[in-house]
């Protein structure tokens, strides 16, 4: 345990000074208040650069409350899973590139310990991070479009974070079956594309995905009643992210001797 | 002592073969230079005793242990190009080796500050690893390799890469080393090797040649050879020393008689003698001592 928590602290340390603990959260911000935003003032932003004919008129509905947290919820999807596995994708791969573990490893470091403390700083950067940005997002929401309750936000958080942490663990899955820091990206972009699309299309099949969380997390927003869906897809992704990093483990370990 | 045990000790990648069945032991207390030239597959010994590469077949054995047991924590290692998180101070890395040593941080901290003195970074503790010179980062190498006090110190090729001033520094710190642990090398400088080991390990493309005490080896290898040197014209006495019952052949080289004898001892009293008692203005007479690079020239051509 106190080796986990050394190594832990190196990465804490790490990602302090290659300012992770500075970018991500400022990204991931920008990506959860920019569409409440740029939503509310379409009309002046239309108004300024398009050149409209005179007396057209453009109707927009303001959105709900919570259409405006799962607009900042859709910007994660997407380029917020991007950042995520940015964020992510060399933390193994580019020690053992750089030569780094050949002085690392051959120290009494337990291999469960090297991933899972790995693992651990980044889900704390990218769980900050999600906080910040819902936080930022919640704030735009109540002074643009109307009240939305903080327990909610809570709740929004709880759960989606859970996304994060799958995409965090699938990272670093790759991370130790792949040696190319393209591959790992281009790897946990396909399978998170496919689950998108495997979800969409079979949704009755896929309803427990991890995928589906924002769907249901929406749902709960709307109806204000966890579903067992919701809690059956959290379910699902906590167990998936455990098996990617039993599977980061097993095969880390299986490239090394220990016996 | 044995200290290691290496018995039929094989890797291979795909169809090339980098290490073909060596097996050898190390000598508890002993300064072992593992010496072969480039491709040899010492680097490759080298990460299969520290557990960095599984063997393909064979096995090692450190005393006090199963075969092939995870024995890394009593070893110290260091790369040929060690890397280190070079956005770290020596100081922070050398803490950070400590402590995933299982030191406690007090402790960590205790022993680096005694080993940055010790390899004379010091005066550079604070500063980011990326800054420091190749002599710097081979120091703090050391330094990381040995903070756990191991029974064994492994090093690849510490000097290669150094300047003479660099080599030295490592060479010293190597002997004081050795009074307190055993160490293993791999070098494919032969007067490094002669310099600090006691046994010699001598790889060439996989196969371990010649192994052994370093002046076991001298002798076994030793040409039986006297040079002689006069004033005035040599080659008045080549003929007088064929004459010899146990020379077998007179070479002149630069106005140097290289000699051949069955037996040296024996050919140098037959050629004192001779030389007394015919007043030869002898200016010198050098009974051969091979050097290392004859030896390994020897076992390398074998």
């Amino acid at each position: 345990m106190r080796q986990w928590y050394t190594i832990f602290q190196k990465e804490m340390l790490e990602n302090w000074r290659n300012f992770k603990w500075v970018w991500v959260p400022l990204v991931i911000l920008l990506l959860s208040i920019m569409d409440p935003i740029t939503t509310y003032y379409m009309p002046e932003i239309l108004d300024a650069v398009g050149n409209l004919p005179e007396g057209a008129v453009f109707k927009m509905p303001t959105p709900s409350p919570v259409e405006s947290i799962m607009m900042s919820l859709s910007q994660l999807n997407t380029l917020g899973v991007l950042v995520i596995i940015l964020m992510s994708m060399q933390t193994i791969t580019g020690e053992i590139k750089s030569g780094v573990s050949e002085i690392i490893l051959v120290k009494p470091v337990s291999y469960s310990n090297y991933v899972t403390a790995k693992w651990a700083s980044f889900i704390l950067i990218s769980l900050a991070s999600l906080f910040v940005g819902l936080i930022g997002s919640w704030y735009y929401t109540n002074l643009l479009f109307g009240d939305l309750n903080f327990i909610d936000l809570l709740k929004v958080f709880a759960f989606y974070s859970l996304w994060f942490m799958f995409i965090i663990s699938l990272s670093i899955f790759f991370n130790t079956i792949v040696k190319s820091q393209g591959i790992i990206l281009f790897l946990t972009i396909v399978v998170v594309m496919a689950l998108n699309l495997l979800t969409s299309v079979l949704g009755k099949y896929f309803n427990w995905s991890p995928s589906q969380l924002s769907q249901h997390i929406e749902d709960m927003l709307l109806t204000n009643h966890i579903s067992t869906d919701l809690i059956m897809s959290a379910i699902i992704t906590i167990a998936a992210s455990l098996l990617l990093l039993i599977g980061s483990i097993t095969f880390f370990q299986s490239k090394k001797i220990v016996e | 002592m044995t200290l290691l045990a290496v018995k039929d000790l094989t890797k291979t990648y795909g169809s090339h073969t980098a290490v073909k069945h060596v097996s050898f032991e190390l000598t508890k207390g002993k300064c072992i230079a593992l010496l072969g030239p480039n491709g040899a597959g010492k680097t490759t010994i080298l990460r299969m005793l520290a557990g960095l590469l599984a063997p393909s077949t064979g096995s090692i054995t450190f005393s006090g242990y199963k075969p092939n047991q995870d024995i890394r924590k009593e070893i110290g290692y260091l790369p040929q190009y060690p890397a280190f998180h070079s956005w770290m101070t020596g100081r922070e890395f050398l803490i950070y080796s400590g402590q995933l040593h299982s030191l406690s941080k007090k402790e960590a901290l205790e022993k680096a500050d005694l080993l940055l003195k010790k390899t004379g970074i010091y005066e550079a503790r604070h500063k980011r690893i990326h800054t420091y010179s190749g002599g710097m980062k081979q120091r703090l190498g050391i330094a990381q390799a040995i903070i756990h006090q191991p029974k064994l110190l492994m090093l690849d090729e510490p000097v290669s890469s150094l300047d003479p001033i660099g080599r030295r520094d490592v060479l010293t710190l190597m002997e004081e080393l050795k009074e307190n642990m055993t160490i293993l090398f791999s070098t494919h400088i032969l007067s490094d090797a002669d310099e600090i080991s006691d046994e010699l390990l001598l790889l060439k493309q996989g196969h371990l040649l010649e192994s052994g005490p370093i002046n076991d080896l001298r002798k076994k290898y030793q040409t039986a050879m006297i040079e002689l040197q006069f004033t005035g014209d040599i080659a008045l006495y080549e003929q007088k020393l064929l004459e010899l019952p146990s020379v077998t052949n007179v070479i002149n080289k630069r106005d140097v008689l290289h000699i051949s004898v069955t037996d040296v001892e024996q050919a140098r009293d037959e050629v004192i003698q001779k030389a007394a008692l015919e007043l030869w203005p002898i200016t010198q007479l050098t009974m051969n001592h091979s050097t290392l690079e004859d030896l390994f020239m020897k076992v390398m051509t074998k």
